[in-house]
């Protein structure tokens, strides 16, 4: 910072460190060390400190954040806006596509489509509160809170409380709220909201939502609308809200009262909860229905979630979960036989592997399995005590190479980004 | 812990609460080395509002969050089968959020709210001045002397001093353990506390076989397996090549 001369105003500043991001990302890309945002979002970060705010400054924002679903429901929402726009909207729309969802990650997204005059992000947990300062988005979807990379995040509420604090802080200049009423912990996250908008996801993981995050009561989780578990606190005032929008199989009820059934190509229930919350978003920033409606069906493998891809004689779909309630929602759509799993305990997969017993691995019995990756030896004892048969081979690629044919590839963050590498999708 | 002709039963202590950091594998375990071995188990999953039976041979609880810990020592004070059970002859294997609240007090919140526990194990557990987050060892000393190791994942909050009446479960080798003293765990007659995750008895078959010999009242032949011994090798290989861990977060 020292080196850099005091008479460089802001403006210039963020361009000199625009352009030696762009330099830093070449280089990586040359060294063939993946799509160099990385390293552009951070030579920026550095140079230019206050590049978040000024890359944000004077552009409608729409965003996204949640433990799951985050990269597909941005890339849902960002497509339904541009559908809006028609010709223009490539050019008018920039969004963290890649799924770099830290400061850094949404700095180079932003830094290479300087001209577009509308974002829509995915923001990672921890980003919402700055984002919320720094950007005054118009409209923000909070998906689900879960157990994701304890050793990092001790206290899920910790999160959800700095989320409630930054919109209290906001007022009447705060975003609108797009939340799914069925998660406690967005409920009351979104309670200082100026408005939300509820979406009745039917979403199945509820093993984070024992306690009121209000008061700490054991809430009640009894019949709701259409059958559902709906929760209730029995200590104090938070209840499940009544819903703007229902998903109830493949049809979202929109506050009018009309049913639609979005065409959508991203697979599982989860997509279409995450879809139905893409659509209110959108209609929240003044999308028309058939436009956004449009713009869903056109969403097939947001940053390589669900992409096919050829690793020799092995066709491989690629599936990203990276914590319980992902791989929840994943198991039941992988129905190749044979499967393989990757696990990895590399920063960004959380250290402690220990979250293996959280899932019901115990669905696969029957099928071939493969454990991969760094801690497969962690996971085929899992296996062993879950009654699947399996081997191991822990070299990714080797894995995949014993099973040519049609796979599901099912794995945590780290692996899925080398697959992708690998198959030139990233 | 008399033989009865049933199953035997393996009480997994409200999960919702207390099972956030896949303690719920430590039932899995213990369940299938009994059916490994031709005995009959089962597990039975109590939460919050249900009768907790007095007619387990094991219970277990697991690791949460500090609101979950006073909710957890709430309900089962009001039920008080968990106490039916240790009067019987049951064993209590608790982890961490789980091994806090069986000591007599723990503290939770930003202001070190001190909550009385279980008082089923003669340990205090209070705020330490630093979160022992990491891959731990320990060197776990069964009653007869002899001694195995014990890998895990700890990460915790609370440091847990332990008083006259319990004795260590084990002597860290990496890691912080109870309070940085060089102890882990603590016994105190057929109760167990200990830190680490793992799931705990998934990396250390011995230590579950120990709590079901405890249970049952009868040694159990061992059960060889070559994958867990293949994790365990990983695992002990790992955590003593990792740089220590102060040094660790300071880079």
């Amino acid at each position: 910072m020292t080196t850099m001369p005091m008479s460089l105003t802001g403006r210039a500043r963020l361009r000199a460190a625009t352009l030696l991001g762009d330099a830093a990302a070449v280089a990586s890309r040359v060294a063939g060390k993946g799509t160099g945002a990385s390293i552009r979002g951070q030579v920026l970060t550095r140079l230019a400190p206050s590049s978040f705010d000024d890359l944000l400054a004077g552009k409608r924002v729409a965003a996204v954040s949640g433990t799951n679903g985050k990269t597909t429901t941005n890339h849902l929402l960002a497509a339904a806006i541009r559908a809006s726009l028609g010709a223009a909207g490539a050019r008018r729309v920039v969004t963290n596509a890649d799924g770099g969802n830290l400061h850094q990650g949404i700095v180079s997204a932003l830094a290479k489509a300087r001209s577009a005059d509308i974002a829509v992000l995915e923001c990672d947990e921890r980003v919402i509160p700055d984002l919320i300062r720094a950007a005054q988005p118009e409209v923000l979807v909070f998906l689900n809170f879960s157990r994701d990379q304890l050793d990092r995040n001790h206290e899920i509420k910790f999160l959800a409380r700095s989320w409630r604090e930054a919109l209290a802080a906001a007022g009447d200049r705060g975003p609108v709220i797009v939340a799914n009423a069925n998660d406690p912990l967005v409920v009351w996250s979104a309670g200082t909201a100026k408005q939300a908008i509820w979406v009745d996801t039917g979403a199945r993981w509820t093993a984070d939502a024992a306690l009121c995050p209000a008061c700490g009561t054991v809430l009640d989780w009894s019949d709701g609308p259409l059958g559902r578990p709906a929760w209730d606190c029995p200590g104090c005032e938070l209840t499940q809200p009544a819903a703007d929008y229902t998903v109830a199989g493949d049809d979202v009820t929109l506050p009018t009262g009309r049913v639609v059934t979005p065409s959508l190509q991203v697979p599982g229930a989860f997509n279409r909860s995450n879809a139905a919350c893409a659509l209110a978003a959108a209609i929240a920033f003044g999308v028309s229905l058939g436009d956004a409606l449009k713009g869903l069906a056109t969403v097939k493998a947001p940053a390589g979630r669900f992409a096919e891809a050829q690793f020799g004689a092995t066709t491989a779909r690629l599936m990203l979960a990276k914590n319980p309630a992902g791989w929840a929602e994943m198991l039941p759509l992988a129905g190749a036989d044979p499967v393989v799993l990757a696990i990895d305990s590399a920063l960004a997969d959380g250290e402690d592997v220990s979250w293996l017993w959280d899932v019901e691995y115990e669905q696969l019995a029957g099928r071939r399995v493969t454990c991969t990756g760094p801690r497969a030896a962690d996971l085929a004892v899992r296996l062993a005590y879950a009654g699947v048969d399996h081997d191991v081979i822990p070299d990714v690629f080797a894995a995949l190479a014993a099973h040519p044919g049609h796979v599901d590839v099912m794995s945590t963050y780290t692996p899925f980004q080398d697959l992708l590498l690998k198959a030139g999708l990233r | 812990m008399s033989v009865t002709s049933g199953p035997v039963e393996i009480v997994l202590v409200y999960q919702s609460l207390l099972g956030i950091y896949g303690d719920q594998g430590n039932a899995v375990v213990l369940r299938q080395r009994l059916r490994w071995r031709g005995i009959d188990a089962v597990v039975t999953r109590v939460e919050p509002g249900d009768a907790v039976p007095a007619t387990g041979s094991v219970y277990l609880l697991g690791g949460g969050e500090d609101a979950a810990q006073v909710s957890a020592v709430r309900y089962l004070t009001e039920d008080g089968g968990l106490f039916r059970a240790m009067d019987a002859g049951a064993v209590l294997f608790a982890v961490c959020a789980g091994y806090q609240i069986t000591g007599r007090t723990f503290t939770v919140g930003d202001h070190d709210e001190v909550i009385a526990g279980l008082g089923l194990l003669d340990v205090e557990t209070r705020r330490g001045p630093v979160r022992a987050v990491g891959e731990i060892l320990s060197h776990w000393t069964r009653p007869d002397g002899s001694e195995s190791l014990v890998t895990g994942f700890e990460n915790h909050g609370g440091y847990t001093y332990l008083g006259a009446s319990a004795t260590p479960l084990g002597h860290v080798e990496i890691g912080l353990g109870n309070n940085g003293d060089g102890t882990e765990g603590a016994v105190q007659g057929h109760v167990v506390g200990t830190y680490p995750h793992g799931p705990v008895l998934a990396r250390n078959p011995e230590l579950a076989d120990y709590v079901l010999e405890l249970a049952l009242g009868r040694s159990l032949e061992p059960l060889p397996n070559a994958e867990i011994d293949r994790l365990r090798t990983e695992r002990l290989d790992w955590v003593r090549r990792l740089p220590p861990r102060a040094a660790a977060t300071c880079a």
